[in-house]
């Protein structure tokens, strides 16, 4: 058990799924020989199967205590990266060639069902779901591994695997039932998430939060009752763990989203919410219904001229305010000014 | 189970010197659940045959320089390709350790275990156990593999250096050792402690 742990909230409300933290991740992480596939941050049109494909009914996680035997996914199942004609495209004098995977079938891609979401005219609707490593408070991985490869750290509880005790035999892929373990065949190692540490080390939140445009996530410590992450589960009790019932208890935390209301036969609106509630309880649990309503009340009441110490909060008009201790700015960090200074650049 | 002295050991398993050589059918037994590192293993693996691979076909010759072991087996998996097939041999580096128990703090085994690497070559690695999941690299000593696969079959020829020191589980011409064996079934997805192994140990005697 961590004496502390860093958490993550984001807010479904305002993920407008442009992928910048996808990006932001990939660049920083996974770029490495072996790692085309990992997106260690993925973004997904719910409802719809996710990524890796149908991960919700992969198995994994606990039941009642006890570890459930899980599916390990396969590379076409998360995804695969393909590479695409652009030559024949641009320079192969074609005029009718398009732009298509290369290398026969492509499979499905891991973002395949963007936009596709669910429900029927008028009532289509869908909303975006970004997920990372949970960081859980019981990692399924963790217990899995019979290398003890994988550690919870003990001043954030942040979870990484020693790629040197590693040696690829792939449980914690099978035991994680949010499928957010990848497989470097290359290295033989399992890669996952690593909450940004090296900069969570320096004071600097992950990249993934902090290049978001929509001011989606917020980070900090949960036991911190100054901080935005304390605030949101804690006190105002708006932010809700992803399939609690695995039995890992994760670490990131979600702002179910609202919903126009659903259209009847007529056009006219009725009161109940486009997304389907039963979908989001099959998400996030039974309490997503009280946390609409509180949401929609403190609506209510920011539109009625009042205050809403969590709308506020959710609205994080001070950019930095969403990052509880990690405001650093990265070019502040020890590693950044050792950087500069090696290629003789000022400070 | 003996080890004959010959001019020149081989690393093809298909060399003719094999053919000339006593061979011992080792039966292999699945590794017990009970032993199993993990909880989440023994319930993942709890309705799935493993260790199915027996018996284990064994000779050994030595030159006094390098012993080799020609281990021969039949694979039965089902074709799944993330894992490799693998095999190993175990040898006591002191103390009185348990094979079951891959040996403990004070009583080591050195083992070297076969596989063949995602870009084709032959891995001969050499690692040191002193507890089940507590495997670590072992010592640097001189190695070889041969490989042969036919008719559904796998051979290989894992040679190593006689001698001892160094964290080296000691081999030495005329003395009597004891050896055991490993055998992971890649098809069936066996990898870690899933696998079939000889149970207990066997006495190989090395000729002078």
């Amino acid at each position: 058990m961590s004496t502390r742990q860093v958490a993550m909230v984001m807010d479904l409300n305002k993920c407008l799924g442009c992928q910048t933290c996808t990006v932001a991740c990939k660049r920083l992480w996974t770029r490495r020989e072996g790692m085309a596939h990992m997106w260690w941050n993925s973004v997904n049109t719910q409802p719809g199967t996710g990524t890796p494909h149908g991960w919700e009914h992969m198995g994994g996680g606990f039941k009642d205590g006890e570890a459930q035997p899980g599916h390990r996914p396969t590379v076409s199942e998360y995804g695969k990266a393909w590479d695409f004609n652009h030559q024949e495209v641009a320079f192969g004098g074609k005029p009718d060639a398009f732009l298509k995977p290369e290398g026969g079938d492509p499979g499905k891609g891991p973002n395949w069902d963007e936009d596709i979401g669910g429900g029927e005219y008028p009532n289509s609707n869908y909303f975006y779901l970004p997920r990372i490593c949970n960081h859980c408070t019981h990692p399924a991985c963790l217990k899995a591994c019979p290398r003890k490869s994988i550690s919870k750290r003990e001043e954030d509880g942040i979870v990484l695997i020693d790629e040197d005790r590693c040696r690829g035999y792939r449980f914690c892929q099978e035991a994680c039932p949010y499928k957010k373990i990848y497989y470097n065949e290359l290295a033989g190692v399992s890669e996952k998430c690593i909450f940004c540490f090296p900069r969570i080390d320096e004071g600097v939140t992950t990249a993934c939060s902090r290049q978001c445009p929509g001011r989606v996530r917020f980070v900090g410590y949960l036991d911190d009752p100054a901080g935005p992450i304390h605030k949101l589960v804690h006190q105002h009790k708006v932010a809700l763990p992803l399939h609690a019932e695995y039995g890992t208890q994760p670490n990131v935390y979600y702002v179910p989203p609202m919903s126009p209301p659903r259209l009847d036969a007529e056009g006219n609106p009725t009161d109940e919410p486009r997304v389907p509630t039963e979908y989001l309880v099959s998400l996030f649990g039974p309490r997503v219904v009280e946390v609409l309503e509180h949401l929609k009340a403190e609506r209510a009441r920011a539109a009625a001229g009042e205050t809403s110490e969590v709308l506020d909060l959710l609205i994080s008009r001070k950019w930095l305010d969403l990052f509880g201790p990690f405001t650093k700015h990265p070019r502040e960090t020890e590693g950044a000014k050792l950087s500069h200074a090696a290629k003789g650049a000022p400070l | 189970m003996k080890c004959i002295r010959v001019d020149r050991i081989e690393l093809a398993p298909d060399a003719r010197i094999w053919t000339a050589q006593p061979v011992t059918a080792i039966d292999m037994v699945a590794t017990p659940p009970g032993l199993q590192p993990t909880a989440y293993i023994q319930n993942s693996w709890a309705d799935r045959p493993y260790g199915r691979i027996t018996p284990l076909r064994v000779a050994a010759i030595h030159d006094g320089e390098m012993l080799a072991i020609r281990l021969s087996w039949k694979p039965v998996g089902g074709g799944n390709p993330d894992f490799p097939d693998a095999a190993a041999i175990a040898l006591p580096v002191s103390g009185d350790p348990v094979l079951g128990l891959m040996g403990a703090p004070d009583a080591p085994i050195h083992l070297l275990r076969w596989q063949t690497h995602h870009d084709g070559g032959e891995l001969i690695r050499s690692i040191l156990a002193e507890g089940i999941g507590s495997t670590r690299p072992g010592p640097e000593i001189k190695r070889r593999v041969g490989v042969r696969r036919h008719d559904g079959l796998i051979d290989i020829v894992i040679a190593r250096t006689l001698g001892q020191g160094a964290g080296a589980a000691p081999l030495l011409a005329g003395k009597t050792t004891k050896i055991g064996f490993a055998v992971w079934d890649g098809g069936n997805e066996e990898r870690a402690g899933i696998k079939a192994f000889s149970g207990d140990w066997i006495d190989l005697a090395l000729d002078a």
